[in-house]
């Protein structure tokens, strides 16, 4: 009888095991959202989003030690693109000062889980200057120095690949005179290449910095806690920040507690005394 | 399956126990009450939306105004739609038939939890009770519909709070029923009742505890949004607050998909117990009956889309409901094989129950085929938000847990109430009632391919003849339930004494005297290795 019992049960387990295998092969052919933000191009200052465009390989640029390199051969892991220029007397010196803030305060270590690139996109522009400006936003650093020496790289570059570069990002300025005018904004980019998210603005909470980055080593192997974090957060375009996704959240405590109740019940010995 | 007499002297019905009267009623924890009391509060309301439905055929005798303004038309489906739905056929046959017969099919005295099976039925008098207050108080009655849709939900100046609320309190009821009975199945089966043993009815039940349990939530916590919504300002479902009108539809079909399972699965469950009974015949394709009922509630999970195809939606996503939704059409093709397998060659005693399990089967697979037309992407765009769809469903919704929650009630009437009702009237209540759903809804079909729209208390003069027809059909179908249930209730009372077993069933409640005692069982029964649920050898 018990022999049968089991036969049964195997039997009720195929077919079951069929549909599920049915289900989750149809889920193969999921597409991606696409973000719904449409690209005003017509904008002269600010960020015209790219989002999922891949940064072309002919950007070189001038490094801390005064030798050219090609923006796609740095970027080997989340990176966080920061156009400012070096003598910029408006918002560049503020929106550093939040960068700096946040890597300080993030658990994300620069130079390992990411590194920030700041780009001058004034031509004119030595890395000799953006040495000191370097120096003088680390000492605003307390926790993560040595990391952000390493992890927080300084560039400047020449007219064509600062065009290629800006316009890869979307990121619109206007000379005037001999400043410029420009959005507060950072560009992320996978370890690929592929801009993954714009953070606006010149106040960073560590979580979102920590969401972008995240989020931009999709793909790759990444601490668990990080995963989970991507599973509960999403980036709402409108609001400009990251929610939570409610619906996905409650969904999985409600499956893992029926997954729950159902080992209890299978595998918690029954009381004599229940078989009245 | 052994012969388990308990004493007569004190059965359910004649019990006295700390309180008296309706008391010992309403605070009953015993199980074979509590069945009672949801069948009592469910035909009231059933009897309600039954009047409703009558008013707003009549509504549709002819084009314009008949008897009713738009406004009212719309608040008449929408508590139509609640009533029928979260009051009806959702707690339906798992509420009084599982109450009352599922400890008993498993040989135990009672639920794992009876107080909390109490609570439950209280949960349920809370919810009715609150929506009644939605329809009868306030700036005016609910007109939203029974999907309670963003943006009317949001927009409409009636007063929906309550009956969303009632509609919340209504899952929780749902909830902890699904609860109590998958402990009870686990943990209470008699010695010998193995999973391979139980009764197909009590399989179906365990399917629909876990639907309940899993998908019941979501309904819930979608109407706390709109709740927070109505009354915060909270922008969850309205695009003015930055929330979304689709993600309330994708919230509410998840649940009110799989709630159509809840209703359909235990109606299949009663069906496969009266088939082989009148058959005289071991079930055919036990297993593949139980592996498709766990089918349907699994895939049923999955195709809550299917309502949404012209609502916005990838085209990735609507092949994707689509394909699941003739997925799940498969296990229920399987059940109506096995059933009519069954009848094959068995030794059919044609009683009401069957003629009834006859029915469900011939409407049950119309409602099916018709759903196809529907889960069809390219037809679906045409029919949707016609009478189509609500020939459809009602096929499906009425037909089959109205046919089987009739078909299980002249079934099991004897064991309840120990006493047998007039089979002559029986039958002839089943077949008008069977002739004027036919009238009813059948019009409906070809009124909605023709175009007519639901939810409309005008229409052209071309649906004239089709919607005379239908009018017509639900006088036929009032005619029939009228008589069904002076019958019923008469017998309940004054009905010759019933036989323990006048059926010759195969299961356990039919090895207990009828009505059964207080505790069912004088000694727990123990199953023998070579017996089982439906062995007619």
């Amino acid at each position: 009888m018990s022999d049968l019992n089991i036969d049964i049960k195997t039997k009720i387990l195929k077919f079951n095991l069929l549909f599920v295998l049915i289900v989750f092969s149809l889920s193969l052919f999921a597409q991606e959202v696409v973000n719904p933000v449409s690209n005003n191009n017509n904008v002269e200052i600010g960020v015209i989003e790219h989002l999922d465009e891949f940064l072309p390989d002919s950007i070189s640029l001038i490094n801390e030690e005064g030798q050219q390199v090609w923006l796609a051969d740095i970027i080997d892991k989340p990176s966080v693109i920061n156009f400012v220029y070096y003598r910029c007397p408006g918002i560049c010196s503020p929106l550093m000062e939040a960068v700096a803030g946040v890597m300080d305060k993030s658990d994300l270590v620069p130079g390992v889980d990411y590194q920030v690139l700041t780009i001058s996109f004034d031509p004119h522009e030595t890395i000799d200057l953006g040495i000191r400006k370097k120096s003088n936003y680390l000492n605003l650093m307390t926790n993560k120095v040595e990391e952000a020496k390493k992890g927080w790289l300084f560039f400047t570059s020449d007219s064509a690949s600062i065009a290629r570069a800006t316009n890869a990002t979307g990121f619109k300025y206007q000379r005037t005179g001999n400043d410029y005018l420009h959005a507060a904004s950072l560009t992320v980019v996978s370890s690929e290449g592929k801009i993954t998210r714009y953070l606006n603005g010149l106040y960073f909470l560590p979580f979102e910095w920590k969401m972008a980055i995240v989020e931009a080593s999709k793909g790759k192997s990444g601490p668990t806690l990080n995963k989970v974090l991507r599973f509960c957060y999403s980036y709402d375009p409108v609001g400009q920040t990251y929610v939570m996704n409610i619906t996905k959240i409650t969904g999985t405590i409600i499956l893992f507690l029926a997954i729950l109740f159902l080992l209890i019940l299978v595998f918690k010995s029954k009381k004599k005394e229940n078989l009245i | 399956m052994q012969n388990v007499h308990a004493a007569n002297e004190a059965n359910y019905l004649t019990y006295q126990g700390k309180y008296k009267g309706l008391l010992g009623w309403i605070l009953s924890t015993d199980h074979k009450r509590i069945g009672l009391l949801y069948l009592y509060s469910i035909m009231t309301m059933f009897s309600i939306g039954v009047l409703l439905g009558l008013a707003m055929k009549f509504e549709l005798l002819a084009p314009g105004k008949t008897i009713m303004e738009a406004k009212t038309y719309n608040a008449t489906f929408t508590v139509h739609g609640v009533i029928m739905i979260f009051m009806v056929v959702i707690p339906g046959l798992p509420a009084v038939f599982g109450n009352f017969l599922m400890p008993i099919m498993i040989g135990a005295k009672d639920v794992a939890f009876p107080k909390l099976n109490l609570l439950s039925w209280w949960l349920y008098v809370l919810g009715v009770v609150l929506v009644l207050t939605a329809i009868l108080f306030g700036n005016g009655t609910p007109d939203t519909g029974w999907t309670f849709y963003a943006p009317y939900s949001f927009k409409t100046g009636a007063n929906l709070l309550p009956a969303v609320f009632g509609a919340f309190i209504l899952g929780f009821s749902s909830i902890l029923t699904g609860l109590n009975f998958l402990v009870t199945i686990h943990r209470l089966r008699c010695p010998g009742l193995t999973w391979s043993k139980l009764p197909l009815f009590v399989w179906t039940l365990y399917g629909t505890a876990w639907i309940q349990l899993l998908a019941t939530p979501v309904v819930g916590i979608t109407l706390v949004l709109i709740a927070l919504e109505r009354v915060f300002g909270v922008g969850v479902f309205d695009p003015a607050l930055g929330g979304d009108p689709i993600l309330y539809q994708h919230l509410f079909w998840i649940y009110s998909h799989p709630a159509v399972y809840i209703m359909i699965l235990p109606a299949m469950g009663a069906i496969s117990e009266i088939i082989p009974t009148f058959s005289q015949k071991q079930i055919f394709g036990y297993v593949a009956l139980i592996a498709s009922t766990m089918a349907i509630a699994f895939v049923g999970y999955l195709v809550w889309g299917h309502h949404m195809f012209t609502a916005g939606m990838s085209g990735t996503a609507q092949y994707f409901f689509s394909l699941l939704t003739y997925i799940v059409a498969i296990p229920s093709a399987i059940k109506v094989f096995n059933w009519i397998a069954t009848l094959y060659k068995g030794s059919i005693n044609v009683q009401t129950p069957l003629y009834w399990a006859a029915s469900f089967i011939f409407v049950f697979l119309i409602g099916g085929l018709s759903g196809l037309v529907l889960g069809s992407l390219a037809t679906d765009v045409h029919v949707h938000d016609t009478a189509f769809v609500v020939a459809h469903f009602h096929y499906i919704v009425f037909g089959g847990t109205g046919f089987a929650f009739f078909a299980a009630i002249h079934y099991w009437f004897p064991k309840i109430y120990g006493r047998m009702y007039d089979k002559t009237w029986a039958n002839t209540g089943w077949l008008i009632f069977f002739i004027g759903f036919l009238a009813l809804y059948t019009p409906m079909f070809y009124l909605g391919i023709m175009g007519m729209p639901r939810r409309y208390y005008d229409y052209m003069a071309e649906f004239h003849s089709g919607n005379i027809l239908s009018t017509f059909g639900s006088w036929v179908l009032a005619t029939g339930f009228i008589i069904i249930l002076i019958n019923l209730i008469r017998s309940a009372r004054k009905g010759p004494k019933a036989e323990m077993n006048p059926w010759h069933g195969k299961t356990l409640e039919w090895t207990v005297s009828s009505p059964p005692s207080l505790e069912n069982f004088d000694e727990i029964p123990v199953i023998a290795e070579d017996d089982g649920p439906y062995n007619y050898k």
